[in-house]
């Protein structure tokens, strides 16, 4: 437990720090292109339109998903996921990357993935406001249920945290960790309802799909923005099977992280 | 006389592999495989407040380790050292992004340091006068020559007011005037009592700036005083030293290097 009142403390008391970090961060990703930050939404962007081509189009016909066009229901799911893969998979090699950079100073090291994540929710908020302007457009206009948007955007970036906590300290111990991450989050990706629907699956898998977080915060956004449903709520037990998720994986991962912070500079 | 630093029985260890493959095994089975090496062997000095210690030592005799120990980058393998006050070491080129200006470094650099917003905002307009670098702060830093870039660092290195600085080879960029101005600035907090580690070749610096010498020899302390004492015979030795024949040389670095593993 102290461990984490450490991390939690050293988070608040560098919020600023974080969030100038943040925006440095981005210029100096995007200084070199011309289009600059134009990139953070192209990207996505086009990768979305290959996914709907390929599994809207190709692979379903365009048929609507309980009355949702499947290109809003890929889009809503598929903007978090954008957002938590950059986060965790940047996330995780930034203590490797970035020990350097402060080694000499008195850096609140815990900060380095925060930032990281930090930089990625800002393209992921931008990215999920064009979104919106495209749902309305459509008829899929605000509601009283973006309120739940707040907190699944928060759950999304709490777990990318408590994720990257644990992997960016190990990845500094054994390289490797961040292969092992990248190929988890391709399986975690492909079996979960983003991209296709899992309830065409058997009964029997279906609990186990339900564990991976992503079919939670996918479906999460969904209800928030296309379904107006309180899947909080609705859905408590996965609530709190995901809550519990995140304050172990924050248990752990504190607790790595600073068994592991004084030794950083052996590993590196 | 409070002391600021004790340095208590400090080794520093690192395991030494040859490949991937021992690397591993001894992951997996400590002790097994890889050799250590005693970057630092069982150091004790103690500093007191507003003392100017100089390190020296050829290269690889732990110099670095140890000031690296003392500011608090590098955790000691056995021992301990004991600290009162903040330390801060003066890291010229960590901190800088190639992509950034010069101004935007400044704070980037600042943030990286632990200062706050305030401070920055305080500090900005003194290191840019102390960089001496007019119009180039607003050009990004990898337009700079490695001067240029020296002094950004430098500036913005110095702004920091700690209690026990430690100095690892940083007076030695820029041209003769910027030394001068360097070493004005190291006067400075000499002045004001702090407690200074200086790491550097230049032994007419070190005789000039430092009250006290440690002298490491193979990551041992072989002698510890007052500056004149320690280094009347340090360059004796680096004299003899450098009157060896290369194969004496090598010789002598050799045999320091056996006792320094196990």
């Amino acid at each position: 437990m102290k461990p984490l009142f450490k991390i939690l403390k050293e988070q608040i008391e560098s919020i600023y720090l974080i969030q100038r970090l943040a925006t440095f961060h981005i210029r100096i990703e995007n200084r070199n292109n011309v289009l600059g930050f134009a990139w953070e939404i192209l990207n996505p962007g086009i990768q979305m339109a290959m996914y709907w081509f390929v599994f809207g189009l190709g692979l379903r016909g365009n048929e609507p998903i309980d009355g949702v066009p499947f290109v809003f229901w890929m889009l809503a799911g598929i903007s978090m996921w954008f957002f938590m893969n950059q986060g965790i998979l940047d996330g995780t090699k930034s203590i490797h990357q970035k020990f350097n950079l402060v080694a000499k100073m008195n850096f609140p090291l815990s900060t380095l993935p925060s930032y990281i994540i930090t930089s990625k929710l800002y393209g992921h908020l931008f990215l999920l406001s064009l979104l919106m302007i495209v749902f309305w457009l459509n008829g899929y206009l605000p509601s009283i249920y973006y309120i739940q948007l707040i907190y699944f955007i928060g759950i999304s970036y709490l777990f990318t945290f408590a994720v990257t906590l644990l992997t960016s300290t190990l990845a500094v111990v054994v390289r490797d960790i961040q292969m092992v991450v990248q190929s988890t989050l391709r399986i975690m990706f492909f079996m979960s309802p983003i991209l296709w629907q899992t309830e065409r699956l058997p009964d029997v898998i279906q609990p186990f799909m339900m564990l991976n977080p992503f079919y939670y915060l996918a479906n999460g956004y969904r209800a928030s923005l296309l379904y107006n449903e309180w899947y909080i709520t609705e859905q408590w037990e996965m609530t709190l099977y995901n809550l519990g998720l995140i304050f172990f994986l924050l248990l752990v991962g504190s607790a790595a992280h600073f068994k592991f912070r004084n030794r950083f500079s052996d590993f590196i | 006389m409070k002391e600021a630093v004790v340095v208590k029985n400090v080794s520093k260890k690192y395991r030494m592999y040859r490949s991937k493959k021992e690397q591993l095994k001894d992951l997996l089975l400590p002790g097994k495989a890889g050799k250590n090496f005693n970057a630092v062997d069982d150091v004790s000095l103690t500093a007191y407040e507003g003392d100017v210690i100089g390190l020296v030592g050829i290269n690889g005799s732990g110099k670095s380790t140890l000031s690296n120990m003392i500011g608090g980058i590098v955790p000691p393998t056995t021992g301990e050292i004991i600290k009162q006050g903040n330390t801060h070491v003066i890291a010229i080129n960590a901190g800088l992004n190639n992509e950034l200006t010069g101004m935007e470094n400044i704070e980037f650099k600042c943030l990286l340091m632990g200062f706050s917003k305030e401070k920055i905002r305080r500090l900005t307009p003194e290191i840019v006068a102390f960089s001496e670098l007019g119009d180039f702060i607003y050009q990004p830093v990898k337009k700079y020559s490695s001067g240029m870039k020296s002094k950004l660092g430098f500036a913005i290195s110095v702004s920091a007011d700690p209690d026990i600085l430690v100095i690892d080879e940083a007076l030695s960029v820029g041209d003769q005037t910027f030394t001068n101005k360097s070493l004005d600035r190291m006067n400075e907090f000499k002045d004001k009592g702090k407690t200074i580690f200086f790491v550097s070749h230049n032994l007419g610096q070190v005789k000039k700036f430092c009250q006290k010498v440690a002298w490491l020899e193979g990551g041992k302390l072989k002698k510890y005083g007052p500056t004149q004492e320690i280094m009347k015979e340090y360059e004796e030795f680096i004299d003899q030293y450098k009157k060896l024949s290369k194969k004496e040389q090598e010789a002598f670095r050799q045999e320091t290097a056996k006792r320094r593993e196990g």
